[in-house]
């Protein structure tokens, strides 16, 4: 019946369509429609809350401090920082369907609101009428945005199906992103009518039972982490790999429902499933059963079933305990993860309540165990095998004189590879005149034991170092391994203070200007986890690398480096099911063609030194860059006229 | 109160190797001391032992002969020793220190109010008196024992620490002692010994563990090696890059992923000594590595080595070993 | 099943020793102990009846006050009380001595099965066990390897020399001393050592128990073996180095 020629429609239409008013009728049927909505978003919702509300309180939980709060909150929520730099186009499509969200917020108030003749966008309403319809263009930007973006991520996720959405398609993704683009198409095609047009109480009324129907799906679904993903990254614990104290004389880490903590719960709850964790994670990249998704899926679907107060076991029919015990503790999926989920407490816990309570049982491990209680070391090898290493490397023994104790660590005092790390860098530190010295005694810092959640072992371990630490005076620790540099740092804080550590790839590039600059031959770093991930040193080791030869990146580094999969206690725990983590990176480091794989982890050299031989028929050299070091360091100063030489 | 009484000990008709050790341990004390030396065998029906017995230089042998003593049971040595020692109040009674041995032996020793000096190493005459050598903590210290006061003093010898070959041959008469049994006083009732059916390899219990790594080369080579294990009653194992490459079954493999061993010799054969390797076999009593780059870290742990081609020192080492084990 | 097992706490097993002044003993300050190996198969093989056969698992240990965090290790792997025989003169006893203080402290105990390790780690003479049987009355067997218990009576696997095994079967009460490595061993919990604070541990001062005899063998000295540490190196060529191994293995290590 309307006939406008397309100028007369242009002319009428540049204008947000609304129909002028609503019957009662409809008022009635609206206020039904949303109490109907309401009570399927609440019946679901509350129950969440309630899992979240009832589960036992983090012991060790402070809001302060509260800027690092606010700065995360604006920087992964707000600015969706993390969702756009590790998965640069969806990531952007994300954002731009939350930023409509944000903006879209006021229109949909507005829209119910108008429903009962209280709009007040419009140029009749009390705001719209100061900014005239402004705030509708405005979001019309963004709907033409989100429709685009949502478009492109329900092809990504249809179509195209990264393996990492997982193997079942999710229909209800399917329905939410229907819904969504049908949102922001009834609410664009308003803007083509006339507000009088029958058309515009059609899309009125479209747009209005889209998010009707949306609001309730929200609980129901993954896209509750549209609710909770914000609160999960303002509150949580914030350092990497945080592992909570254990309280009481009844805590022994997450054994049952009772021990889930509102943390957990929470961050449990708000998992949308993405499968970052799963693409970064070594373990599902090489066909073992743990998949640290299915590990938070696992927790809440527990809770979902039985609630946090439930005394079942956490591992069994939800969790397995292979899985748990299979994570090398890369912390890729926690350093991944969008929405704010630290799966390390989380995996360790699990771990920690199969262990203190004995319910694990694994011959590797309980060698393992038994060889930290007796000897004190994780390869259960005697003392006096390092009392005859330091003899015979002349290493000064630390008394309190020198500026540094240089902690050999286990691989350091007893592995030979290990013994040759320590050796060149015991010559960079006497070349570059820095006193130290090594402790006469020195126990495991208890690194494998407080990931494999040993908190009985790992309690002794801390306890005697910390005391030797008090009675030998050390003040500055400078060691080889990552490991050690990570628990001495923030594990043994448990038990007591504990001393200034440095990691020798940090100590060295403080110094980098003193160390001879060659131009080397081209050389492959691999990031330790422990030291990248886990401390943030990425560009230390490059620095001190760049002094001997040109540093290359392999396809995966920095951030994103994948493990060496000795971590997490894994080195002692025999043969690994599935291909062999170390294989994987092994041939990614050699296909870049480095005749140098430069390591900064004594363990990270342990899993490659087999590796590389196994899996290239010429290999590169392997050496950590304490003998890359050392080596330019002798050569420098045996030919200084020729400092430059290729290997 | 004076003399030596030795009890040997016999399986299957046949005495023990370690019993004529002990009857020359008994030697060097009658010697020493100039007291007369007997020997004593326990059992039912033991006149096929006599002879060989009778053959050696001592001033009397003993068949301890009791139908309750056809099998083994402490209960029924303890018995009957008893009474032969009460018999005879000898100063010394020298044992081997055989696992049968221990079983009853410090039983005995403590009807008598005594302690089993067991496991000794050594022995010479000091004074009067004499000191007597054993091993403490595995073998890490030795110490110097005295047995000053009341007689008799119970003695058990290891293996290997006299010489069978120094016995001096004689001859002597062999009696038979028949001491008083009553079966209701043998509480044990023994069934019949018997071997472990062959099994999974039990790498973690071998005695001898012949071990290859990479150095090895070629899976053709391995039988070099597995002729060597035979000759010298061992088993074989491998570093895991052998095991990877399938050139021997994974439970063969020494190491933190694998087996942790502990036998009395380990013979590392082509084998660096990662320290995944080192942690499952440094438990072993000897080490002996044949290596040819002399740095290779099993060097640090071995106790014997051989820097070398393997190629050309594993032939003959079984040339060798078959040589001394024929002799 | 009523099981005591009677433990002893030895130095850590690669401990550096040193000798002591006297040179009668090693210098024990600075030292570390734990459990004696052959007892910890012991106590595994104690709460391993247990959990099948139901009952109770008695620590029992002589020494001074240190020994008390062994005997709580072995409350926290699951014995359910313990006994400590408190002295610090165990150097000075032997075999008797001690044996004498174990049967006096349990003989109320009515146990009816006895485990110990086979020998223990630093003395090494193997018959604590034999000879407290020996005072308790009661038969036993050694170096077990398996036991299997019927009402009143017992079924063990005895090792014999080259690879021989025999079983025997024995009436109870009985003392058994277990062979080392038979079992795997659980490791201590957490759980395992806050339950250990709530239970009963019985302390017998030697002084209480009747005095034994004066030791019959004593200690005169000891010392390091003139053993060799280093790595002994054979060269010639590859023959002459195989022979001279060979009579290496032959007399030294005693393996061929």
């Amino acid at each position: 019946m309307n006939t406008a020629t397309p100028a007369h429609a242009l002319a009428v239409t540049l204008h947000y369509a609304e129909p002028p008013s609503f019957s009662i009728w409809e008022m009635v049927l609206l206020a039904l429609l949303i109490v109907l909505s309401l009570v399927g978003f609440f019946a679901r919702f509350d129950r969440v809350l309630r899992n979240i509300f009832t589960a036992r309180k983090d012991p060790d939980f402070h809001i302060a401090p509260v800027g690092r709060r606010i700065w995360d909150f604006f920087w992964e929520v707000l600015c969706q920082a993390k969702v756009i730099k590790e998965r640069p186009l969806p990531g952007l499509a994300h954002a731009f369907v939350f930023w409509g969200f944000l903006a879209f917020a006021l229109v949909s108030l507005n829209h119910f609101a108008s429903g009962f003749g209280l709009g007040f966008l419009d140029s009749d309403g009390p705001i719209g009428s100061l900014i005239d319809g402004f705030y509708f263009w405005f979001a019309a930007v963004f709907a033409l945005l989100v429709a685009v973006s949502i478009a492109g991520l329900f092809v990504r996720r249809f179509f195209v199906r990264p393996i990492w959405l997982g193997k079942k398609v999710s229909y209800e993704s399917g329905v939410i992103a229907f819904l969504i683009f049908a949102l922001m198409v009834t609410y664009l095609a308003a803007f083509t009518i006339p507000s009088t047009s029958p058309m515009a109480r059609g899309l009125w009324w479209a747009h209005a039972l889209c998010i009707l129907i949306f609001l309730p799906l929200i609980p129901h679904t993954k896209h509750l982490h549209l609710v909770l993903s914000p609160i999960t990254i303002f509150l949580s614990r914030g350092e990497f790999s945080h592992i909570p104290p254990l309280e009481g004389d009844e805590d022994f880490g997450l054994v049952t429902g009772k021990d889930v903590t509102q943390l957990v719960a929470l961050q449990a709850y708000s998992c949308v499933e993405c499968g970052r964790c799963s693409e970064h994670c070594p373990a599902t990249n090489t066909g073992k059963v743990l998949n640290p998704k299915e590990i938070i899926l696992g927790v809440r679907g527990y809770l979902n079933d039985l609630g946090p107060r439930s005394e079942e076991p956490l591992l069994g029919k939800y969790n397995s305990q292979e899985a748990a015990f299979q994570c090398t503790t890369c912390g890729s999926c926690e350093y991944q993860c969008p929405v704010g989920i630290e799966h390390l407490p989380i995996i360790i816990g699990l771990r920690r309540g199969a262990v203190n309570t004995g319910a694990w049982e694994d011959d590797h491990g309980t060698k393992l165990f038994l060889a930290l209680e007796r000897n004190g070391n994780a390869l259960g090898m005697s003392a006096t095998e390092r009392d005859k290493f330091i003899k015979k490397q002349e290493l000064p023994i630390f008394d309190g004189s020198q500026e540094y104790c240089l902690w050999l660590g286990c691989m350091g005092a007893y592995d030979p590879q290990g013994r040759e790390i320590i050796a060149s860098f015991a010559k960079v530190m006497n070349y570059l005149g820095t006193s130290f010295g090594v402790l006469k005694k020195e126990k495991c810092t208890g690194d494998p034991v407080r990931r494999l959640g040993n908190d009985l072992v790992f309690q002794q371990l801390a306890e005697q170092n910390l005391e030797i630490m008090k009675q030998q005076k050390v003040t500055k620790i400078v060691t080889i391994c990552p490991h050690c540099v990570r628990t001495i740092a923030k594990d043994w804080k448990d038990y007591g203070a504990s001393p200034e550590v440095e990691h020798h790839s940090e100590f060295m590039a403080r110094y980098q200007d003193k160390l001879p600059k060659t131009n080397g031959p081209e050389i492959v770093y691999h990031d330790p986890c422990y030291l990248g991930r886990y401390r943030g040193s990425y560009d230390q080791p490059r620095e001190v690398l760049a002094r001997s030869g040109k540093v290359i990146d392999p396809p995966r580094a920095r951030e994103r480096s994948f493990c060496c999969g000795a971590g997490g206690g894994l080195a002692f725990l025999g043969e690994e099911s599935g291909e062999r983590i170390s294989h994987v990176r092994a041939k990614e480091l050699a296909a870049t063609g480095a005749s140098i794989v430069g390591a900064a982890c004594p363990f990270c050299n342990t899993m490659f030194r087999d590796a590389l031989a196994a899996t290239s028929d010429a290999p590169p050299q392997l050496l950590d860059i304490a003998q890359i070091t050392a080596q330019s360091i002798a050569n420098a100063t045996t030919t200084p006229s020729n400092g430059a030489q290729n290997a | 109160m004076s003399g030596i009484l030795v009890v040997l000990e016999h399986r299957g008709g046949a005495y023990n190797r370690m019993s004529w050790e002990a009857l020359a341990a008994g030697q060097q004390i009658a010697s020493a001391s100039g007291q007369p030396l007997s020997a004593a065998i326990v059992g039912n029906d033991l006149e096929a032992l006599s002879g060989e017995l009778a053959s050696k230089k001592l001033d009397k042998g003993y068949r301890v002969e009791h139908a309750l003593l056809k099998d083994y049971t402490a209960d029924g040595y303890v018995l009957a020793l008893e009474q032969l020692v009460k018999k005879l109040e000898p100063e010394f009674v020298v044992l081997p220190h055989t696992y049968q041995v221990r079983d009853f032996a410090p039983r005995l020793a403590a009807r008598f109010g005594q302690v089993l000096l067991a496991d000794l190493i050594g022995l010479r005459k000091d004074g009067d008196n004499f000191v007597f050598v054993r091993q403490l903590f595995q073998g890490k210290l030795n110490a110097d024992y005295r047995h000053p006061g009341s007689r008799p003093c119970f003695l058990s010898v290891q293996a290997g620490a006299f010489r069978a070959e120094s016995l001096e041959a004689g001859s002597a008469s062999v009696e038979s002692f028949a001491p008083q049994l009553d079966a209701s006083s043998i509480r044990s009732k023994p069934d019949a010994p018997f071997r472990e059916a062959a099994q999974t390899v039990d790498l973690g219990s071998a005695p001898i563990i012949v071990s290859v790594g990479r150095g090895i080369k070629e899976q053709d080579n391995l039988p070099m090696v597995e002729e060597l294990a035979q000759a010298l009653g061992g088993e074989i194992a491998a570093s895991r890059p052998i095991c990877d490459n399938g050139w021997l079954p994974m439970e063969r493999q020494v190491g933190s992923s694998g087996q942790t061993v502990s036998p009395k010799l380990y013979l590392a054969i082509g084998i660096s000594g990662a320290i995944q390797h080192l942690v499952g076999m440094k438990g072993s009593k000897t080490v002996v590595a044949i290596n040819k780059d002399e740095n290779a870290p099993i060097f640090e742990v071995a106790d014997y080595g051989i820097v070398g081609d393997l190629f050309d020192i594993v032939p003959a080492l079984t040339e060798a070993v078959k040589k001394a084990k024929g002799a | 099943m009523k099981i005591i097992v009677a433990i002893k706490q030895v130095p850590v097993r690669d401990s550096n020793l040193r000798i002591d002044a006297s040179g009668h003993w090693i210098d024990e300050d600075d030292l570390s102990y734990e459990i004696n190996e052959p007892d910890a198969y012991a106590l595994e093989e104690a709460l391993q009846l247990k959990e099948k056969h139901g009952g109770e698992v008695v620590a029992l240990l002589a020494g001074p006050e240190r020994g008390s965090q062994t005997i709580r290790e072995a409350l926290a792997k699951g014995a359910d009380r313990a006994i400590h025989i408190e002295c610090d003169d165990l150097a000075s006893l032997d075999t008797l001595g001690i044996a004498n203080r174990l049967a006096a402290a349990i003989k109320d105990e009515k146990a009816d099965l006895i485990l110990t390790g086979l020998q223990s780690d630093d003395l090494g003479l193997g018959q604590t066990g034999v000879v407290l049987a020996e005072l308790l009355g009661i038969p036993h067997a050694t170096i077990i390897m398996q036991v299997e218990a019927a009402s009143g009576s017992i079924k063990v696997k005895r090792e014999l020399e080259d690879g021989w095994f025999q079983h025997v079967e024995m009436p109870l009460p009985a003392l058994l001393t277990i062979q080392s490595g038979i079992s795997k061993l659980r490791y201590a919990t957490l759980m395992g050592i806050k339950k250990a604070k709530t239970k009963e541990v019985r302390r017998v001062s030697a002084g209480d128990l009747p005095q034994a005899a004066a030791a019959t063998v004593t200690i005169e000295r000891v010392y390091l073996p003139e053993k060799k540490k280093e790595t002994q190196l054979i060269d010639g060529s590859p023959k002459e180095a195989a022979a001279k191994l060979v009579e290496k293995l032959k007399f030294e290590v005693r393996v061929i």
